[in-house]
């Protein structure tokens, strides 16, 4: 691969190189035997000058050359000097190719040719003569690849030309690239502070990783600890033993590992020290039975050091006078303090730049959090939220929907295609079974709650099983087409994936669908009716029974819809379902029961709320969830109806 | 004669509707006090207000001789502060006796632990015994109240009320679905505890509010419109234009 | 009082039941039942004990709690951290009895924590803890821990009104909250490996399983006897009337003069602890308890357990539980036999959840008073 891809570079490069005039007549070959001599046993100090003399030609072919050439994977030929690659370096008799048009002129025994083996420091040197190619090529992708070269293993070398790179590049997102990297060689090669300072400045604002990890470099602390503070240190903190930073057992340790305390002996190591001095069955005349407390320890091991059996153990009062008589510090690996001061504040000035970013990225994050939740309970805000039909089966459609697109997604290969045919068949899916639900289940309870609750559950259960019974119990793909595969990045900070900002479309789509069909049509007018007055409803000419089918057919039907979509990032198992229903129901309890604008905020409120308390503490998704959770049960004590609340005789008891 | 509850520029609003505007009243102990008016009117909000139900935007609820405030208390506080309260359908408990359902009403300590210990008195029976005499369910005492006629369960809730022994009365339409005879008996049961109790009686029907004979208070949309005698009321001519309708 | 005459024949039943199982047990009879179906059998009379608190809850004061099976695990890891404890603290003493200095008291704690917390890295006591190495502390939060919890989230949610579903919600994200603290490794418990080797009890290591089984399964039938008393007794009275009265109208009793939210609160927490007790009483026969075992669907169970024998009747909730619980055991434990259609063989462990799903809609639809209500049927039968 990464052979293929060098070739890749060279024939790219060898494409685009401008040849000077006068190097058009002459062949590489010719060129190279000049300089055969040098090529052929070249040394660190003088191969610069044969590379320049080289790439003063500017012969297209060259880089190919110079590439194999570092690799190793050049030979002359013994009989006359020839320049050549080989075929394949095992076979028997080689194969000889020309270094330009690359064509087989002839065979050769192993022992006729020599491979050229440039030693480490010629290799590199080589090197630096190709990224002046690379950084030159045409293909962006190249000159970024020579950049990250650069980058990675700095030469002083490279500094002219990165240099004059930058001025001459046009593309931004090299361009980017460049003005970080020039300054990090500036600040490595340069030999007058205030130049490197000045480079430093030049990164102010910049809130790429590689800036920042430029100046962390630069920030890069030793910690250390002396008697007095060491004149020529550039120091950055001087630590007091017991504070955060450094807590007096680290503090001590350093002493001794410095060899300026004598250390202390922890427990298990005074035991050790007691087996060993055992006599009799005593250790220092106290009986080996009763050595089973730390007093007994104490003195047992106190009578082996009066006795010089043992080293003694510092006292207390010893190991905060050596605390005391020395200094501890952190100090700069880099000598210069102008420097290490600009990088403070240039990085600090970065880093809260970095925390405004942060903020917008949590915020999408939060918001495409949100999406998600929205998604799930927006169904239920329809089944749960307008006719007030606990549907624990609800999860298990958002599941049928995902599976649905599973299936959909096996028969058509084409995923955007697959998708587009999931989307609508999982709403028919999950409608049907919605409706063969309400027709045969729900409809009997629609006075009993709670009752409501366990026959769905039971429901809920048994899909559950029948799912996993068809599919099996392991995760089934359900993989997004390539366009959703990737990622909107705006800068190293913020960046979210496209298949989170398809979920918020498909969510605001859904939000404001709904809410057309809700208040502006008339199923929407007669669902209100019927949910509020139903024996009015049907006195007006309503058939409640259709409506009530309806609507949790367009509820549940929703649910598929949704699970398509969560499908697609999360994983395809028959309990995924369960996932999503407290959760969902929440939504819908704190935004508000009765609207579907009540569970887009509850959804906002439960999306941001769980990204904020994961920015507090990052490592535990799981904490998140649970302080998520006890926030909501909060929440209910003060607003019971919700954020958006139905007040009055209206609302009900 | 001193007022026993005084209920002063009461105001109340649900979504941007007025159920309840500036609303005054007073009764005195004992008294029987009719009152009136078409719906939505606020009859119902007006005893919410007075029961603890719901809370008004301003406005006071004074209750007693030392006239304190019942609106920072709970619907039970005010309950055992001796308001009694029945519904306009009524509801009474019907999976339980009509001899449990009196008990539970019984005026005595109302915490849980009094209830877990509560033993029946000798007390207890004779005044279960009184009031199902004076609602005459003395037959039905065993018998499931949910099998009661719905006068029967009226009666029932009427009889809870009495067992609470309260001094205020708020009776939520009480001869709604009562035959002519049961009307009968109701009316002079309710005169009765007007002796001894403040009552307050909201009804719709015309014949039994006058059989009732009693001071009216007539209320629209909110706030009182006429209080007086029922002759003097029906004379009113805003009361004629609102409620007689025309 | 006539519902009190389910009491003795209850208790009849319950003791004649305990009877043929320790005639029939290993230890003590004839051995025609394991130690493990045993266990089983003690089990669910724990499971029995929790579906009684539950239709104290539900079926008789009207609170759909999904939160119940949540104090069953607490009051499970309640008696889990002591036996964990005790028995760990044996196993390391032993280990450490080889040393040629005898260990002292911190190096024995220490070791001991390191082996209880290797599992999720830790090597420290967390402080939930403390009281693990007293068994009366221990029997002490079995009670308060659940109570505690169930009291001051009842508190909370009566007191601002939450009633009926919304209540349920409310309980099922407590369970949830508590399953998902539970699942991390760093809060104390063991993460996901939750506690295990529960059957051991310390200082008994002489006695067989077969006798401690038969033992706790008496300790169960004890604990659910006496609980079916006392639950009987207090329903009997006037509380019972408040209770049901609160289910049926919960106005009408405010309108009493009567602190609904304090009963409600009473009824709570004191299920809540019986929940704990039952917990605590299962877990060591059960052997491990993780956080699984506290999601909310496990709460859901329960509820469904007393749907199906009868809410609002102390027996049909003992019912529900056992006949549920054990069906269950039967089915998935691939005790019976998979009927064979030729070509589709029916693998009951497979398909008893769609069974057990659909009958929970059946039992809902046509049977609203469930097993419990057939038994009304006969008994009511007989007498006429």
């Amino acid at each position: 691969m990464q052979h293929l891809l060098r070739i890749a570079i060279i024939v790219a490069i060898s494409l685009f190189l401008t040849p000077a005039a006068q190097a058009q007549d002459l062949s590489l070959q010719d060129i190279l035997q000049d300089h055969a001599e040098q090529i052929a046993d070249p040394s660190r100090r003088t191969v610069g000058e044969t590379l320049d003399a080289l790439v003063a030609t500017g012969h297209p072919d060259l880089p190919g050359f110079l590439t194999r050439w570092q690799s190793r994977e050049a030979y002359q030929r013994d009989a006359d000097g020839f320049f050549v690659y080989v075929e394949d370096e095992d076979a028997d008799p080689l194969v000889l190719l020309d270094i330009s048009t690359g064509e087989a002129i002839g065979t050769a025994g192993s022992r006729e040719i020599t491979q050229l083996r440039p030693n480490g420091g010629v290799r590199r040197v080589i090197g630096g003569a190709l990224v002046q190619f690379q950084l030159g090529a045409d293909d962006p992708a190249i000159r970024l690849e020579a950049l990250d070269a650069i980058a990675d293993d700095p030469e002083e070398s490279y500094l002219p030309l990165v240099e004059a790179r930058l001025e001459a590049e046009e593309d931004p997102a090299i361009r980017a690239r460049l003005e970080v990297v020039l300054p990090g060689l500036i600040i490595a090669f340069a030999e007058d502070d205030q130049t490197r300072v000045d480079a430093i400045r030049t990164l102010d604002g910049n809130v790429s990783l590689d800036a920042r990890a430029t100046l962390n470099r630069i920030l890069s602390t030793r910690r250390g600890v002396a008697e007095a503070l060491p004149e020529e240190a550039n120091i950055a903190a001087i630590l007091e033993p017991g504070s955060p930073a450094l807590s007096r057992d680290d503090a001590y340790d350093m002493l001794v590992q410095s060899d300026l305390a004598p250390p202390l002996i922890s427990r298990a190591e005074q035991r050790d020290v007691l087996a060993a001095n055992i006599v009799d069955g005593r250790v220092g005349g106290v009986p080996v039975a009763t050595l089973n407390s730390e007093e007994a320890r104490d003195t047992a091991y106190a009578a082996l050091v009066d006795a010089d059996l043992a080293e003694p153990i510092p006292t207390s009062a010893e190991v905060d006078a050596a605390l005391a008589a020395h200094t501890f510090f952190d100090a700069y690996s880099e000598p210069s303090a102008a420097v290490t001061r600009a990088a403070r504040t240039t990085l600090d000035s970065i880093e809260s730049r970095v925390g405004v970013y942060r903020f917008l990225d949590l915020s999408l994050d939060g918001i495409s959090l949100a999406s998600i939740y929205f998604l799930a309970a927006i169904g239920l805000a329809i089944t749960f939220g307008v006719m007030g039909v606990i549907n624990m089966a609800h999860g298990e459609f958002i599941m049928i929907g995902a599976y649905t697109g599973y299936v959909v997604q096996t028969l058509i290969a084409d995923y955007t295609l697959s998708i587009a045919v999931a989307l609508p068949l999982a709403f028919l899916v999950t409608f049907a079974l919605g409706v063969l639900m309400e027709r045969s289940v729900i409809r009997w309870l629609y006075h009993r709650p709670l009752e409501t609750l366990l026959a769905t559950f039971g429901i809920s259960i048994a899909l559950q099983q029948i799912i996993r019974q068809i599919f099996g119990t392991q995760a089934r793909p359900f993989t997004p087409p390539d366009w959703l595969a990737g990622a909107v990045t705006v800068n190293d900070v913020i960046s979210i994936s496209s298949i989170r900002i398809a979920i918020f479309i498909l969510g605001v789509i859904f939000f404001v669908l709904l809410w057309l069909i809700l208040n502006r049509t008339r199923l929407g007018l007669e669902v209100r009716a019927v949910t509020q007055n139903p024996a009015m409803a049907a006195s007006m000419g309503i058939n409640p029974d259709r409506i009530n089918m309806m609507t949790f057919g367009l509820g549940s039907g929703i649910a598929g819809v949704a699970g398509v979509a969560i499908g697609l990032f999360a994983q395809v198992t028959p309990d995924m379902g369960a996932n999503y229903i407290v959760q969902s129901f929440m939504t819908v309890v704190v935004g508000g029961v009765g609207n579907i604008f009540g569970t887009l905020i509850g959804a906002g409120m439960i999306g941001s709320l769980q990204k904020a308390i994961e920015w507090l503490n990052p490592t535990n998704t799981l904490a998140a969830q649970t302080y998520m959770i006890l926030f909501v049960i909060l929440f209910i004590q003060f607003r019971p109806r919700g954020i958006i609340a139905l007040r009055g005789r209206a609302a009900g008891d | 004669m001193s007022s026993l509850l005084e209920v002063q520029g009461i105001s109340v609003t649900f979504d941007g509707f007025k159920a309840i505007n500036d609303l005054s009243f007073e009764i005195s102990l004992p008294e029987l006090r009719a009152i009136i008016g078409p719906n939505g009117a606020g009859k119902t909000t007006f005893m919410d207000i007075v029961t603890g139900k719901t809370r008004p935007d301003e406005g006071t609820v004074r209750w007693g001789d030392l006239g304190r405030s019942l609106l920072t208390k709970s619907e039970a506080q005010i309950a055992q502060e001796g308001i009694g309260r029945k519904f306009q359908r009524p509801t009474v408990f019907e999976d339980q006796t009509v001899w449990d359902n009196l008990r539970v009403a019984l005026k005595k300590p109302r915490g849980p632990v009094s209830a877990i210990f509560d033993r029946v008195t000798e007390t207890d029976r004779t005044r279960i015994a009184d009031i199902a005499a004076e609602i005459g369910l003395t037959d039905r005492l065993s018998d499931m109240a949910s099998i009661l006629s719905h006068g029967q369960k009226q009666w029932l809730e009427i009889g809870m009320l009495l067992a609470q022994d309260p001094k205020l009365l708020l009776v939520d339409e009480p001869a709604a679905g009562m035959t002519s005879e049961e009307r009968e008996h109701t009316t002079t049961l309710l005169k009765r505890l007007a002796e001894t109790h403040a009552v307050v009686v909201v009804e719709h029907d015309m014949e039994f509010v006058r059989r009732l004979d009693c001071r009216v208070t007539v209320l629209h949309e909110g706030s009182v419109l006429a209080e007086g005698s029922l002759d003097h009321v029906m004379k009113d001519e805003r009361v004629i234009d609102v409620y007689l309708g025309r | 009082m006539t519902r009190n005459r389910s009491v003795p024949i209850f208790i009849a039943i319950l003791a004649a039941f305990a009877l043929g199982v320790t005639v029939m047990s290993e230890a003590y009879g004839t051995g025609a039942i394991s130690v493990s179906f045993t266990k089983v059998l003690g089990m669910t009379l724990c499971l029995c004990l929790a579906a009684l608190a539950m239709d104290l809850v539900w079926g008789y004061c009207g609170i759909l709690s999904l939160g119940h099976f949540a104090f069953f695990g607490l009051g499970g890891y309640g008696i889990g951290m002591w036996l964990m404890t005790a028995r760990t603290e044996a196993v390391v003493r032993a280990n450490l009895a080889n040393q040629v200095i005898p260990p002292t008291e911190a190096e024995v704690s220490d070791a001991t924590a390191l082996q209880i917390f290797s599992v999720v890295g830790g090597e420290d006591w967390p402080w939930m803890w403390a009281a693990s190495d007293s068994l009366f502390l221990s029997l002490v939060l079995i009670v308060l821990v659940p109570g505690l919890l169930a009291l001051v989230f009842g508190w909370l949610a009566f007191r601002s009104r939450v009633t009926g579903v919304y209540l349920s919600i409310l309980t099922q994200a407590m369970t949830l909250a508590l399953s998902l603290y539970l699942f991390q490794n760093d809060t104390g418990l063991r993460g996901n490996n939750g506690l295990s080797g529960l059957q051991n009890i310390p200082g008994a290591e002489a006695i067989g399983q077969d006798r401690i089984s038969i033992w706790f399964f008496w300790a169960s039938a004890a604990a659910l006897g006496l609980t079916y008393i006392g639950a009987a007794w207090l329903v009997s009275g006037k509380f019972g009337n408040i209770v049901r009265g609160i289910r049926d109208d919960e106005q009408r009793v405010r309108f009493l003069g009567y602190k609904v939210e304090a009963y409600k609160l009473f009824v709570f927490t004191l299920t809540g602890m019986i929940c704990g007790i039952a917990g605590a009483l299962y877990y060591p026969q059960a052997g491990i308890i993780n956080p699984d075992e506290i999601a909310p669907i496990a709460s859901i169970y329960l509820a469904v357990w007393v749907a199906i024998g009868g809410r609002g009747r102390l027996y049909g909730a003992v019912i529900g539980a056992a006949v549920v619980s054990l069906l269950s055991t039967y089915f998935t434990g691939g005790r019976a036999p998979d009927i064979n259609l030729g070509l589709f063989a029916i693998e009951w462990v497979d398909w008893w959840p769609v069974l057990l799903g659909l009958g929970f809609v059946l039992v809902t639809l046509f049977a609203p008073k469930g097993l419990g209500g057939l038994v009304d049927y006969f008994v009511r039968k007989d007498r006429t």
